[in-house]
């Protein structure tokens, strides 16, 4: 039987949900006189879900119908528990501009399931895509996931049309690839990236924006495995952003976490903090993560954890220390630090000052002197300063949601 | 003493001129909407002067580099704040030592600073949130309501995306409208209007963002109160898939 557009939409949104990049950003702001759509250098987020993550770009499949099957994928061959469907490059670039046009996204995502092989999948994406931008002058984002195994002719198409593409390696080593993904190594899944790349260093444009995503919790990768690989695609300019996605169990499959594990929320969010150490705070990897803590700590987040492994360099002096200096001191930020220093030209600054710029002080009060002012209530020693850290003094010991929910 | 003035920018500037010549001590700034008298009151009523206006004005233009005319612009359009008092000894200040106006320290400073920076957040989010309608002549109509004025910022965002669309952003509370059609650009103000004709495919996306909205969260990982923080409870009025 046919599907409706509406059924198709339900199931080919839903089989791309476990994609986790959604992002708009980091492209100019540019438009057309006479055209439509424009991108948004901060990117715009258009709506969250139930789940709290953000809406930024129709995030579909051209289709859920695929020839391979790799275990942890839920649109995986064998998998006869869901329904398939497919759009037609027509219809789903309809779709898009007309959503565009309600201001419900900024753009598209488009990936796919491979039907018949990789060119032919490929050539569908880029048939789309040329709907949108030559026929409807479309301007807006577009994010194409490329598909693994494609001619270089494709990838070539593909980055004149597109704003970002991305090829994901889901696994962050070689032999949980070959456990859970047979058709698949990091070399085919980076092999497309690899050509984007120097394809758009050939022409010596502004290189396409690129990017990955790495499954957390489904095989034993230790974030030191994770963060290493991060670190080392960041390093060779080849990607912009890596995404990490805590594993939730799709697949009933012996080498995989079983069905009813939860996903590994808290591990994710410590990942990504540590990701922001490694794009804007100057952190190495080897910084934050070595042999004898393999794994991000749960209780602190990881500026703190080395904060407190390295308290030689603290207490810093708000009115001397450096920017880069600044910047190491955990709860501020960026936008803290801006602050501190541009108040500082104008006088010694102290702890009342910091308050009256908003600057929480809550973490950041055990590392810092004001002025030769500093905190008195606790020792600076590494255990005193993580106790009053992790278990503030309660008034009262009264109950809360957290508790309840203690494990989280 | 209590200063009450007609909430206008003309009506603020008049402000300056008369706190200014007249060496007002002033303890508070009230627009004439918030301001119940009291009897023991000692009250300044400001009356909103054209000449002194334009006075002030050319003033501020020819002391102040362009980006702080902007700040005083911006400020201005946070119109439910009381951000008078703090304008006022920005002003002041400028005048005096326009370089100190860089000096964070001052609270004052710090205030519009933030309170700049809860402006552009709002604006951010009403170029996310909201929702246009296609309307049967296929232009787009939005309606909005919105905590700051930010019909200028939205009409200057929506211009870059729909270049080649007719669309209107209406600010139903504050009766105002950014339109954007061949025959007129710019914002107009709108005393009365009717509920629009929206055309026959507008049902069909309707329900399909709908649908996506729904298939895209992850059941596993479900979080209201995160989606709360996103996607506070004000805008959602304007938000098909909250509706």
């Amino acid at each position: 039987m046919r599907k409706d557009i509406f059924e198709k939409m339900e199931i080919l949104s839903n089989s791309a949900k476990y994609d986790v990049s959604c992002s708009s950003s980091g492209v100019e702001t540019k438009y057309k006189k006479g055209e439509l759509g424009a991108t948004h250098t901060s990117g715009i987020c258009h709506t969250y879900t139930a789940d709290g993550r953000c809406v930024s770009l129709l995030k579909v499949l051209l289709t859920n119908f695929c020839i391979y099957d790799c275990a942890y994928c839920i649109n995986r061959k064998s998998n006869d528990e869901i329904p398939r469907a497919a759009f037609s490059p027509r219809q789903l670039a309809d779709i898009t501009i007309n959503f565009y046009k309600r201001n419900y996204i900024e753009g598209l995502f488009l990936s796919s399931g491979i039907i018949e092989n990789e060119d032919h999948t490929m050539i569908l994406i880029i048939r789309t895509l040329k709907i949108l931008r030559n026929e409807y002058k479309f301007n807006g984002y577009i994010h194409v996931k490329l598909i693994p195994g494609c001619s270089v002719e494709l990838v070539k198409e593909v980055i004149t049309l597109a704003n970002r593409v991305s090829s994901n390696i889901e696994l962050p080593s070689d032999k949980s690839l070959k456990l859970l993904a047979p058709n698949k190594t990091k070399q085919k899944v980076l092999q497309p990236l690899k050509y984007a790349r120097d394809l758009s260093l050939e022409k010596d444009t502004k290189p396409i924006g690129m990017s990955t995503q790495l499954i957390v919790g489904a095989t034993p990768e230790s974030d030191k495995d994770i963060l290493k690989l991060s670190s080392v695609l960041y390093n060779k300019g080849l990607l912009k952003r890596v995404y990490y996605s805590a594993y939730i169990p799709v697949n009933p499959i012996k080498n995989l976490p079983a069905l009813n594990t939860k996903p590994p929320l808290l591990r994710e969010h410590r990942l990504y903090q540590a990701d922001w150490l490694l794009r804007f705070y100057d952190f190495t990897w080897d910084e934050i993560v070595n042999d004898s803590n393999p794994n991000l700590d749960e209780e602190l987040d990881p500026k703190t954890f080395w904060a407190l492994n390295n308290l030689q360099y603290f207490p810093m002096e708000i009115n001397k220390a450096s920017k880069e200096e600044l910047m190491r001191i955990p709860g501020i930020g960026a936008r803290g630090v801006f602050k501190i220093l541009k108040a500082r030209r104008f006088k010694k600054l102290n702890f009342l000052d910091l308050k009256k710029l908003k600057i929480s002080l809550k973490k950041a009060k055990y590392f810092i002197t004001c002025n030769n002012d500093f905190q008195r209530e606790v020792a600076f020693r590494p255990d005193a300063i993580k106790t009053a850290l992790v278990a503030p003094k309660q008034s009262l010991a009264q109950p809360t949601l957290f508790d309840m929910f203690g494990e989280f | 003493m209590k200063l009450i003035y007609d909430g206008t920018f003309e009506g603020f500037l008049t402000l300056v001129y008369d706190v200014y010549y007249e060496k007002i001590q002033v303890k508070y700034i009230l627009k004439e909407e918030k301001y119940e008298a009291l009897l023991l009151d000692e009250t300044y009523i400001v009356e909103t002067n054209k000449e002194k206006y334009y006075k002030v004005y050319e003033a501020i233009t020819k002391r102040f580099p362009k980006f702080y005319v902007e700040k005083i612009f911006n400020t201005f359009m946070c119109d439910s704040k009381d951000f008078e008092m703090d304008l006022l000894n920005f002003i002041v200040l400028g005048f005096k030592d326009i370089k100190q106006l860089e000096n964070i320290n001052h609270i004052f400073i710090a205030n519009l600073k933030n309170l700049e920076h809860e402006l552009f957040r709002h604006v951010h989010k009403m170029y996310a949130y909201a929702r246009f309608k296609e309307l049967d002549d296929e232009s787009l109509y939005a309606q909005i309501e919105s905590k700051f004025n930010v019909v200028y910022f939205l009409g200057k965002h929506f211009k870059k995306r729909f270049n080649n669309q007719n669309f209107i952003i209406h600010d139903i509370n504050r009766k105002i409208a950014f339109i954007h059609t061949d025959s007129f650009k710019g914002i107009q103000n709108v005393a009365g209007f009717e509920q629009p004709k929206y055309s026959k495919n507008e049902e069909k996306f309707d329900k399909l963002w709908k649908s996506f909205f729904k298939a895209v969260s992850i059941k596993e990982r479900e979080n209201l109160k995160l989606q709360k923080n996103h996607v506070p409870l004000l805008y959602r009025n304007m938000m098909n898939e909250f509706n």
